[in-house]
C-alpha cells in the first residue's frame, strides 16, 4: 500500500502526536525503565535506593526453582493455547464462517461471550463451580455417584494448573474464532465452490485451500495468543493465587507473590525485565521468520 | 445443501451446541444461584430457583447488601473518560503516523508497538511510584490516565491502519479546497472513521471496565472502588455465601453483556479489521 | 488576685481550645467486616467524633487478605494511612525501620496510658525499644472443637497430648466425622500447627537460637521433628476435602457448620464460626476450647503460648488527634466493650471482667500464665521469611517437601533478610 503522506509541519505534529507520546512516556515507559533500574538493586520499597546488587536478582531468579516452574507453566499454557485452543477456535470458526450455516449469528454472539466478561468475575465465577464441597463439579460427581468422594480440583496441585487452563480457553477460543471468521471472510468463496465442483469434500478443500489463505490471520492469533500466555495474571490469580505450592505459578503471579508482596521489589523487577526481553525478543523471532517466509 | 451429508451436519450442530452450553452454563448458574437460598443452591446447582429468592437480588440491588450502584457508577466513571481521551489521543497520533511524512514516522510507530510487550503487572510498582508522585493516587485520573497510556499501542495500530487505507484522492480534494492536514483529519477522515472508531472506543471500554489491578492499587476509599474491585470486596465478606456471590456476579455481568450485545458488532470489526490488516 | 486568674486560665485553656477547634482530618484503615468488629469500631468512630466535633475520621474498611495486599503497596509508596491495623512484631519493624511510622513513645512510655497494659504487650508493638502502635486484643491461639462431635466418639474433653489427639482424630474418622479443618490456602491458618508443635518440641530456646544466630537455627532438630508429626498428622488424611486451597473462611464456615470436629484458631474464631456458616448460627454452646497438647519428649512447657493479636499502627504523618482517637480506642471503656462481644483478648487491665465467655476467658488464662509467648511467625519475621514459612508448612502438607527441606528454606530465607 503507497503510503499517502505529505510532509508535515512542527506544530500540527506536536498537537496530533504529542499527548500520547507524553502519556505512553511517563506512564509506560518511564514505569518500565525504572523497573529495569531496581531490578539492579535489592530494596524494599520503602526508603532509598542502597544496595546495589548488580545482576545477582537476575542470578538469583533463573536458579530458583520455583521460578523456572513458573517458567515452565507459562511454557504449558502457551502450547495448550496452540494446541487446543487454536485449534478449536479455527475449527469452530470453519463450521460457522460458512455463509450458509444456519443460526451462526446465534452461536457466533455466544462463543465470544466469555470474552466480555471480566477476568475476576470470570475466576470467582470458576472458583464456585469447581469449589470441592458447593461447587457444579461436585454436584455432577455426587449425582453421577453419590458415595464417590468430593472432587478436589483447585486443592489438587497435580491438577490444578490444568483446570485453569480450561478456564483460559473457555474465556479467550471466542476471541481467537471471531478473527479467524473475520480472515475466513476474507477468502473467496469462489476458491472454495471452485475446488468442490472438482470433487474435493469439504475435508479436502479446509486443508489445502482455506487454511492455507488464512496463513496471515492465522499468525496474528498466534502472536496474540503466545504473548497473552506469558503475561496472564489476572484468571490464574483470582483462581488462588497460583498455590497451593506453586502447582499454577506464572511468570506474572511470581513478580506479584515474591516481588510485591514479599517486599523484594528488586526481584520483581528482574522479573518484569526478563518477561519484557521474553516477549521481545519472540516478536523479533517471530517477524523475522514470517517476514522471511513471505518473500 | 451443497457440502457433506446430512449426518456431518447434524454432528457439527451438535458440536456447536454443546460449546454453547459449555460456555452458557456457568452463566447460567450464576444468574440462577443469585436467586436460591443456600440450602437449594448446594443440592441442586442446575435446578431452576424454586422459591426465587427476590429479596436476594433486592437486597443487592437497593444497597442493602453490598455496593452494587455505587461501583458501577465509578466503573462507568473511568470507563467513559478513558474512552473518551483515548479516542481523542489516538486518533491524533494514528492520524499523524498514518499520513503525515516526518523523519521519526517509523521510528515513533515502533516506540509506540513497544508497549504491547508489557503487561499491566510489569511496570505496577514505578507505575504506583510514577501515579503517587504526580499527586493522582486516590483519584479518578490516576486509574484513567494510565488506563490510557496502556492502550496507546494496539489503538494506535487499529487506528493508523484503517486511516492509511483511505485513498489519497480524498486528501488531495481536501487540499484543493485549501483545508491542511488538520483540516483532512477532522472534515473527511473521522467522519469516514466512525466504525473504527467506535471499536476503538468499545475496545478501550472493555479493558477498562473489566480492569482490576490498577483501581485496586489507586484507590483508597471505598467510596471509589470499581466493579471488579466491588466483586472481590463482596466476596472477601461474604466468601461462603455462594449464593450471595453468585448475585452479586451476576449483576456485575450485566452491563458487560448488555454492551457486548449492542456492540458486538464494532468489536468483532474492529478486531478483524484492524488485526488483520494491521 | 481572682482576675489574674482567670487571665492565666484563659490563657492556658486558649491554646487548647485552640488545638481542638481547628478542623482535623486523619485516615482509620481497620479489617473488620463483619460484626461485630464492625459496629464496634462504627461506635469508637461515633464516639470519638462526638467528643471531637472538629474532627473528620476518614475510615476505609478491606477484608484482611485485601488488606494485607493493600497496604503493601501503600507503604512502599511512602503514604501510609494514619491509624491502621496491625500485627505488630516483623512487619511492624519493617515499615518503623523504613521511617514509616510516628513513634509514640512520648504519649505511651510511662504514661498512664503505657501503664494500662502488661509491658509485654506493649512490647510487640515496639522496635528498638520505641512504640510506633498499641493493641487491643493479645489472645493465644488454641483448639475450638464441637463438643457433640466429640461426645460421638466419646471424647468429653479434649485430648492432652499429642497422641491422645490422633487417636481422637483416627476414631473421628472411623465415624465418619471430618477431624480437622484448615485453610491451607491461605496457609497462615496451616502455620499454626507447626509453630506450636515446634514450641512444645524446643521451647523458647530454640527460638531465641533462631534470633541470636546460635546453633542451627531452623535447621534445629526441633523445628525439623515439627514437621515430621505435622506430616504424619497430615498422613491420617483428618483434614477437609480441598483443604490446600481452603481459606481461612472457608475452615470457619466448616466448623461453624458442624461439619469438621475442631479446628486450631485464635480467640476470635467463633464470632467468624458463625459470620462464615451456611446457617449463620454457628455451634454456640456446643463449642468448646482447649490449650494445645503437650507432646512426649518436648522440653517445651505446657505453658508456652502462640498467638497474637492486634492493635493499631500510627503513621508517621498522622495528627496529634489521631493518637488521641487510638488513645481512646484502648481505653478501659471500648476495650471491655469490645470484651464482652467475646471477639477479643482485652489488652487493658481489668478490661476482662467484661469477659463474659467462659470460653474466652480460658483464653486470657493461657495469656496470662505464659512464661514464654511467641507471636505468629509469619508476623513476628518480615514478610520474605515469613512468606517463607507459610508456604514450607504448605508444601509439607502437600507432600512436595520434606520436613527438613522446608526448616532448611526457613533458615535459608531467613539468612538472606538479615
Amino acid at each position: 500500500m503507497k503510503t499517502n503522506a505529505r510532509t508535515a509541519a512542527l506544530p500540527t505534529l506536536l498537537l496530533l502526536i504529542g499527548p500520547a507520546f507524553i502519556l505512553f512516556t511517563m506512564l509506560v515507559v518511564v514505569p518500565v525503565v525504572q523497573a529495569a533500574v531496581y531490578s539492579l538493586y535489592r530494596w524494599n520499597g520503602m526508603g532509598p535506593l542502597t544496595a546495589f546488587r548488580g545482576l545477582q536478582n537476575f542470578v538469583t531468579l533463573f536458579t530458583n526453582a520455583t521460578f523456572q516452574k513458573a517458567v515452565w507453566h507459562n511454557v504449558l499454557i502457551v502450547i495448550v493455547s496452540l494446541g487446543i485452543e487454536i485449534p478449536l477456535a479455527l475449527g469452530l470458526a470453519l463450521i460457522i464462517g460458512r455463509s450458509d450455516f444456519p443460526l451462526a449469528v446465534f452461536f457466533r454472539t455466544f462463543f465470544f461471550l466469555p470474552y466480555v466478561l471480566s477476568e475476576v468475575i470470570t475466576g470467582v465465577l470458576w472458583q464456585f463451580i469447581y469449589h470441592p464441597q458447593y461447587g457444579l463439579v461436585k454436584a455432577i460427581v455426587s449425582f453421577i455417584s453419590p458415595s464417590a468422594p468430593s472432587p478436589v480440583l483447585l486443592g489438587n496441585p497435580h491438577i490444578t494448573l490444568w483446570v485453569i487452563m480450561i478456564v483460559i480457553v473457555w474465556k479467550y477460543f471466542g476471541f481467537h474464532m471471531t478473527i479467524l471468521i473475520a480472515g475466513l471472510q476474507d477468502i473467496p468463496e469462489e476458491l472454495r465452490e471452485a475446488a468442490r465442483i472438482d470433487g474435493a469434500s469439504n475435508g479436502q478443500v479446509n486443508r489445502y485451500i482455506t487454511i492455507p489463505l488464512l496463513r496471515t490471520t492465522l499468525q496474528i492469533s498466534v502472536f496474540f495468543s503466545i504473548i497473552g500466555s506469558f503475561q496472564v495474571f489476572d484468571v490464574v490469580w483470582a483462581m488462588g493465587k497460583g498455590d497451593p505450592v506453586n502447582a499454577a505459578e506464572t511468570m506474572v503471579t511470581y513478580l506479584y507473590k515474591f516481588g510485591i508482596q514479599r517486599l523484594n521489589i528488586g526481584l520483581g523487577s528482574a522479573v518484569a525485565v526478563t518477561i519484557f526481553a521474553v516477549c521481545l525478543v519472540f516478536s523479533v523471532f517471530y517477524q523475522r521468520t514470517l517476514m522471511r517466509e513471505e518473500r | 445443501m451443497r457440502s457433506g451429508s446430512r449426518s456431518s451436519r447434524a454432528l457439527l450442530y451438535a458440536a456447536c451446541f454443546a460449546v454453547t452450553l459449555v460456555v452458557l452454563v456457568p452463566l447460567y448458574i450464576a444468574v440462577t444461584g443469585g436467586a436460591k437460598g443456600m440450602g437449594q443452591l448446594l443440592s441442586e446447582p442446575l435446578g431452576l430457583p424454586v422459591p426465587f429468592m427476590v429479596t436476594q437480588y433486592s437486597d443487592l440491588l437497593l444497597g442493602k447488601v453490598g455496593t452494587y450502584w455505587r461501583a458501577l457508577a465509578n466503573s462507568s466513571l473511568v470507563a467513559g473518560a478513558s474512552v473518551a481521551i483515548e479516542l481523542l489521543v489516538c486518533a491524533g497520533a494514528a492520524f499523524a503516523l498514518a499520513r503525515l511524512r516526518f523523519r521519526l514516522n517509523s521510528a515513533l510507530y515502533n516506540y509506540f508497538l513497544l508497549g504491547l510487550l508489557f503487561p499491566l503487572a510489569v511496570c505496577i510498582l514505578p507505575l504506583y511510584l510514577q501515579i503517587r508522585g504526580l499527586g493522582l493516587l486516590n483519584r479518578y485520573w490516576g486509574v484513567i490516565l494510565p488506563q490510557v497510556a496502556f492502550q496507546i499501542p494496539l489503538q494506535v495500530l487499529l487506528l493508523r491502519g484503517f486511516f492509511r487505507s483511505i485513498p489519497k484522492e480524498l486528501e488531495d480534494a481536501t487540499e484543493i479546497d485549501g483545508y491542511g492536514p488538520l483540516g483532512f483529519l477532522w472534515y473527511m477522515v473521522l467522519p469516514l472513521s466512525t466504525p473504527i472508531l467506535a471499536t476503538s472506543g468499545v475496545l478501550t471500554l472493555v479493558v477498562s471496565w473489566n480492569n482490576f489491578f490498577l483501581p485496586l492499587l489507586v484507590f483508597n476509599s471505598n467510596a471509589k472502588f470499581t466493579l471488579p474491585m466491588g466483586v472481590m470486596d463482596f466476596m472477601g465478606e461474604h466468601m461462603t455465601g455462594w449464593n450471595l456471590v453468585l448475585g452479586y456476579l451476576t449483576l456485575a455481568m450485566i452491563p458487560a453483556v448488555l454492551l457486548f450485545i449492542f456492540a458486538q458488532k464494532y468489536i468483532v470489526a474492529g478486531l478483524t479489521g484492524g488485526a488483520v490488516k494491521g | 488576685m481572682r482576675r489574674i486568674a482567670c487571665l492565666i486560665g484563659l490563657l492556658v485553656l486558649l491554646p487548647g481550645l485552640a488545638l481542638f477547634a481547628a478542623p482535623v482530618k486523619f485516615s482509620f484503615w481497620h479489617i473488620g467486616v463483619n460484626d461485630p468488629d464492625k459496629s464496634f469500631y462504627q461506635s469508637v468512630v461515633d464516639g470519638y467524633l462526638k467528643l471531637h466535633p472538629n474532627v473528620t475520621i476518614d475510615m476505609t474498611i478491606l477484608e484482611n487478605e485485601a488488606f494485607k495486599a493493600k497496604t503493601s503497596t501503600l507503604m512502599q509508596s511512602g503514604d501510609p494511612p494514619d491509624v491502621f491495623q496491625s500485627w505488630g512484631g516483623g512487619l511492624m519493624s519493617t515499615y518503623a525501620a523504613a521511617g514509616l511510622l510516628r513513634d509514640i513513645s512520648k504519649e505511651v512510655l510511662g504514661t498512664a496510658w503505657g501503664g494500662s497494659m502488661a509491658p509485654g504487650v506493649l512490647g510487640v508493638y515496639q522496635y528498638n525499644g520505641k512504640q510506633y502502635g498499641m493493641p487491643y486484643d493479645m489472645g493465644a491461639v488454641s483448639f475450638w472443637y464441637n463438643k457433640d462431635l466429640l461426645a460421638k466418639v466419646g471424647y468429653t474433653t479434649f485430648p492432652a497430648t499429642w497422641p491422645d489427639l490422633l487417636k481422637l482424630v483416627s476414631k473421628l474418622k472411623a465415624a465418619g466425622i471430618t477431624p480437622i479443618a484448615v485453610g491451607a490456602g491461605d496457609k497462615w491458618p496451616a502455620h499454626f500447627w507447626w509453630s506450636y508443635l515446634a514450641i512444645r518440641l524446643g521451647g523458647k530456646p530454640i527460638f531465641q537460637n533462631v534470633l541470636s544466630g546460635k546453633g542451627k537455627g531452623f535447621n534445629d532438630p526441633a523445628f525439623v521433628k515439627a514437621g515430621q508429626l505435622l506430616l504424619d498428622l497430615a498422613n491420617l488424611k483428618p483434614f477437609q476435602d480441598g483443604f490446600l486451597a481452603a481459606t481461612w473462611p472457608d475452615q470457619a464456615g466448616f466448623i461453624g457448620d458442624g461439619k469438621a470436629a475442631f479446628h486450631l484458631m485464635g480467640q476470635w474464631s467463633p464470632s467468624a464460626e458463625s459470620a462464615y456458616s451456611v446457617s449463620k448460627k454457628g455451634i454456640l454452646d456446643k463449642e468448646g476450647m482447649a490449650p494445645f497438647p503437650s507432646v512426649p519428649g518436648g522440653v517445651g512447657k505446657a505453658t508456652d503460648a502462640f498467638g497474637g493479636g492486634n492493635g493499631f499502627a500510627i503513621g508517621k504523618n498522622a495528627p496529634d488527634e489521631a493518637v488521641d482517637f487510638l488513645k481512646f480506642l484502648t481505653n478501659k471503656e471500648n476495650n471491655s466493650r469490645y470484651a464482652a462481644t467475646g471477639n477479643i483478648i482485652p489488652t487493658v487491665k481489668g478490661a476482662d471482667v467484661s469477659l463474659k465467655d467462659p470460653n474466652a476467658r480460658m483464653v486470657k488464662g493461657l495469656v496470662d500464665k505464659a512464661g514464654y509467648y511467641q507471636l505468629y511467625l509469619d508476623q513476628f519475621f518480615p514478610p520474605a521469611v515469613g512468606g517463607v514459612v507459610n508456604d514450607s508448612v504448605q508444601a509439607i502438607l502437600a507432600g512436595t517437601q520434606t520436613p527438613a527441606q522446608a526448616a532448611a528454606a526457613i533458615q535459608t530465607a531467613y539468612d538472606e533478610n538479615k
